[in-house]
């Protein structure tokens, strides 16, 4: 198809287009890339290791991750008070994947794949709430390898409950719990393993065949397949849902960017759609707001208000403060203690991109 | 961009196209014509054929001795790019073809369009075909401006892709084509003919792209930064080198089919940069190929000499900025500072050209008004003496932004040059005494 003409500069259309043009970039709030390491004291993670794609965070604001690639990584991150470090926990030997990472009261494990099939391993203790410039005292950590969660099947995710002492995990066809304290695994039955787990007001919630989701419930510790319908929509792809948000919420988007919420009591609810397909990694602040990316290759952070009802385009990931980065593809996200969210990368030289969203404007009462 | 200084690099083009559009363009090529008195006369070629041409980003050596170069239409909406070669028996340009038509393309086609060659001409010695890869930036037709990021997932919009041309320099066709990236643009681009292999920089991801030309298959190895290097680059052991975004070198090694990053910096100003975005603006090849001389793609770049085939990691040789000191409480846009045209010559020295520009403190330059300068410099590898040879003059436009230099095989020394409307090169003759025939000889193999 052959686009005839020129343009009229001072068109509202063409003014219209330079205005977008102008906000590509990160149209609201401030984002920074963080390196995977303390700058000016350690390096951070070997490039090709370093696509990040698995992030938790603990009720102290400590984040962990994992990383992909050459070779996984775990590592551990803090940026309030006088820390800002990424401490790089070591390599994980024969492994390339990191699924989840699961921040336990005790200590955090790390669900990996590799050539060794999938294994958790057992990150231990760390305390970075420190001052890391003078001062500070803390032992190269020693990872420990548990061993795989289930013979022979690959890891797909896994998240803690909310006591945060166990892990409840999914391999591509069972669903298992670990201790966290003791390490001790439990292989619950028989489920689909596809895409991410999400907790939900009695237990845990997994895509199941043909559309539908299996439930786990924790105080019985039953497995109801098949248990909700999930509502008209794209489901071809593993689910993926938003962290944050209150307890018992779950946000997810099907194929084509739809997003819904999801509650045990209310069911689906249509939040709208995302301008772009697929969506990544997603996370709700406590206003409201609805972050993630969508989009292949170069996302897009969109913004949904679930308060409105309104989803906006907020343009590529870039950082300029200090040095500037920019943002194509992310891997996972978590929500900060202050109601920033931190995305994790997952590209080469990933770094963790903590996203302080622009604050809503405040309508004042008037007496 | 802007610097501060009156001429940033959108004015450069304003510059020609008012030249152009008072019908002076015919006049000044005849008064550029004459050389002077310096023993290294210059003589400016613009693209008069090619009147909406903004930049030319890519001049090299073909495989046949002739100087190529790019007639490159950026920032016009629709533009495309025409390739030129040097007419040695006219001495003019010979305009080779429309490149967007040649690969079904076409500037009017709604899409960002087909509009440059961004180093990446890259030889093919054993059958006289010049490898050429296009970039993007070129907006629409229809629209006054174009971005990669914001486009990216509009498929009426976005680039179709890097093409990818083999043209015959011994028939003056083009034998094939293909699409060498999707959605993106070719940085640069280098061969290793011995592999049977083309190396690209993509455009804005930064990946680092292999092409087999016996199978016409593409590999994307991955991501490096986010500010492109603008040159690749070859050693002995068929080992590819450029640059990240932190000042490092990355080197993809064929056997381990990795990209590893230096743990040293390029050289750079440690006064107030940490080596961020010191990536490699050009890359000359020593002749003896042992090592290579580089200049870095930000404010006072750095020269160095890297010894590719020593160590675990090459040795970097800091050579010193190669511009003028400056303010540095201000920042200055790399149109004014810049050091391209890296190539060495007949005589076995390197030259390049290194901008100038006045400045109340560092280089009060007597007279009135804006002044850049496009200097030639040569640099004897044996002494690393330094030395300004002269100084290119166009008649009314700036000369201070050399793209790349190359040698022909006459011996001459020629330079693409960005800033003015219409583009084109200058021709630095070489003293007889510094000629030799086929100084091209080895041909460097990436653009």
């Amino acid at each position: 198809m052959q686009t005839e003409g020129r343009f009229d500069p001072k068109s509202p259309a063409i003014k219209a287009y330079e205005n977008e043009l102008a906000h590509q970039f990160v149209r609201e709030g401030t984002m920074v890339a963080f390196p995977t390491c303390l700058p000016g004291m350690t390096t951070p993670i070997t490039h090709d290791e370093c696509h990040i794609t698995a992030l938790d965070i603990d009720p102290e604001g400590q984040i962990y991750g994992g990383t992909s690639g050459r070779q996984a990584h775990l590592f551990v991150a803090r940026f309030h008070d006088l820390t800002g470090v990424v401490l790089d926990a070591g390599p994980v030997p024969d492994s390339t994947n990191s699924v989840a990472v699961c921040a336990g009261a005790s200590h955090a494990i790390g669900f990996v794949n590799g050539a060794r099939g999938g294994r958790a391993i057992a990150i231990p203790k760390i305390d970075l709430a420190q001052d890391w410039i003078q001062e500070w005292g803390l032992d190269p950590p020693v990872l420990q390898d548990l061993g795989p969660c289930v013979a022979n099947e690959p890891l797909v995710h896994a998240i803690c409950d909310p006591s945060r002492s166990t892990v409840i995990g999914v391999t591509t066809s069972h669903l298992f719990t670990m201790e966290i304290e003791s390490g001790k695994v439990s292989v619950i039955g028989e489920v689909s393993g596809r895409g991410r787990l999400g907790m939900g007001s009695s237990g845990i919630f997994g895509q199941d065949d043909g559309a539908r989701l299996w439930h786990f419930d924790l105080a019985s510790g039953k497995i109801r397949r098949k248990a909700v319908d999930l509502p008209e929509g794209e489901w071809n792809s593993g689910l993926r849902w938003a962290r944050g948000g209150d307890p018992g919420q779950l946000l997810t988007a099907d194929d084509a960017g739809r997003l819904f919420s999801f509650d045990e009591n209310h069911g689906f609810r249509s939040l709208g759609k995302a301008h772009l397909a697929p969506v990544g990694p997603m996370a709700m602040i406590p206003d409201g707001r609805l972050f993630g990316f969508c989009g292949t290759e170069i996302a897009n952070l969109f913004c949904c208000d679930t308060v409105s009802g309104s989803v906006s385009n907020l343009g590529v990931a870039a950082s300029v403060l200090e040095k500037r980065r920019y943002g194509y593809q992310f891997g996972d996200g978590v929500v900060g203690p202050q109601g920033e969210i931190v995305f994790g990368e997952d590209d080469n030289d990933g770094h963790l991109w903590l996203y302080f969203p622009k604050i809503k404007s405040v309508t004042r009462r008037t007496s | 961009m802007s610097s501060g200084h009156e001429i940033d690099r959108r004015t450069f083009m304003k510059i020609g196209t008012t030249a152009l559009s008072a019908n002076l363009v015919p006049a000044l090529e005849a008064e550029a014509k004459s050389p002077g008195e310096t023993p290294y006369p210059v003589k400016w070629y613009p693209f008069s054929r090619k009147p909406d041409s903004d930049t030319c980003w890519s001049l090299s050596v073909g495989p046949d001795g002739r100087i190529y170069a790019a007639a490159c239409a950026e920032s016009v909406p629709g533009g495309v790019v025409v390739p030129v070669r040097y007419n040695e028996e006219h001495d003019n340009l010979d305009y080779l073809f429309n490149l967007a038509e040649m690969v079904d393309d076409p500037g009017d086609s709604g899409r960002a369009t087909q509009c440059k060659i961004h180093y990446s001409f890259a030889p093919s010695m054993q059958d006289g075909v010049l490898y050429m890869a296009t970039h993007l930036s070129g907006p629409p037709i229809d629209l006054p401006r174009y971005s990669p990021w914001y486009s990216w997932h509009d498929a009426k919009r976005c680039f179709r892709g890097s093409a990818l041309l083999a043209f015959d320099t011994r028939t003056d066709r083009v034998l094939w084509w293909d699409t060498l990236i999707p959605k993106e643009g070719c940085r640069c681009l280098l061969h290793d003919e011995e592999r049977g292999l083309l190396y690209a920089m993509s455009y804005p991801r930064d990946h680092f792209i292999i092409y087999d030309l016996h199978t016409r298959k593409r590999r994307d190895i991955g991501r490096i930064s986010s500010i492109n290097p603008q040159a690749l680059f070859l050693d002995k052991k068929h080992r590819v080198w450029t640059s990240s975004d932190y000042g490092r070198l990355v080197r993809y090694t064929p056997e381990t089919d990795r990209l590893e990053i230096s743990p040293g910096l390029l050289a750079h100003d440690a006064n107030y940069q940490t080596g961020w975005h010191s990536v490699f603006y050009d890359v000359a090849p020593s002749p003896d190929r042992e090592c290579v001389y580089a200049s870095t793609w930000c404010p006072n770049p750095h020269l160095m000499r890297i010894w590719l085939n020593d160590g675990e990691w090459p040795k970097v040789e800091d050579l010193g900025a190669a511009t003028q000191p400056r303010d540095t409480t201000f920042p200055v846009d790399m149109f004014t500072d810049h050091c391209g045209g890296l190539t060495f010559a007949g005589d076995g020295n390197l030259y390049y050209v290194a901008s100038r520009w006045r400045d109340p403190k560092y280089n009060p330059i007597p007279g009135t008004g804006k002044e850049l300068q496009g200097v030639v410099w040569r640099l004897d590898p044996r002494t690393l003496e330094r030395q300004e040879v002269t100084q290119l003059k166009h008649p009314a436009g700036v000369a201070n932004y050399v793209s790349r230099g190359a040698v022909d095989h006459n011996g001459d020394l020629f330079f693409g040059h960005v800033g003015n409307r219409p583009s084109g090169i200058f021709k630095v003759s070489m003293p007889a005494s510094r000629k030799r025939k086929n100084a091209h000889l080895p041909i460097r193999m990436w653009g």
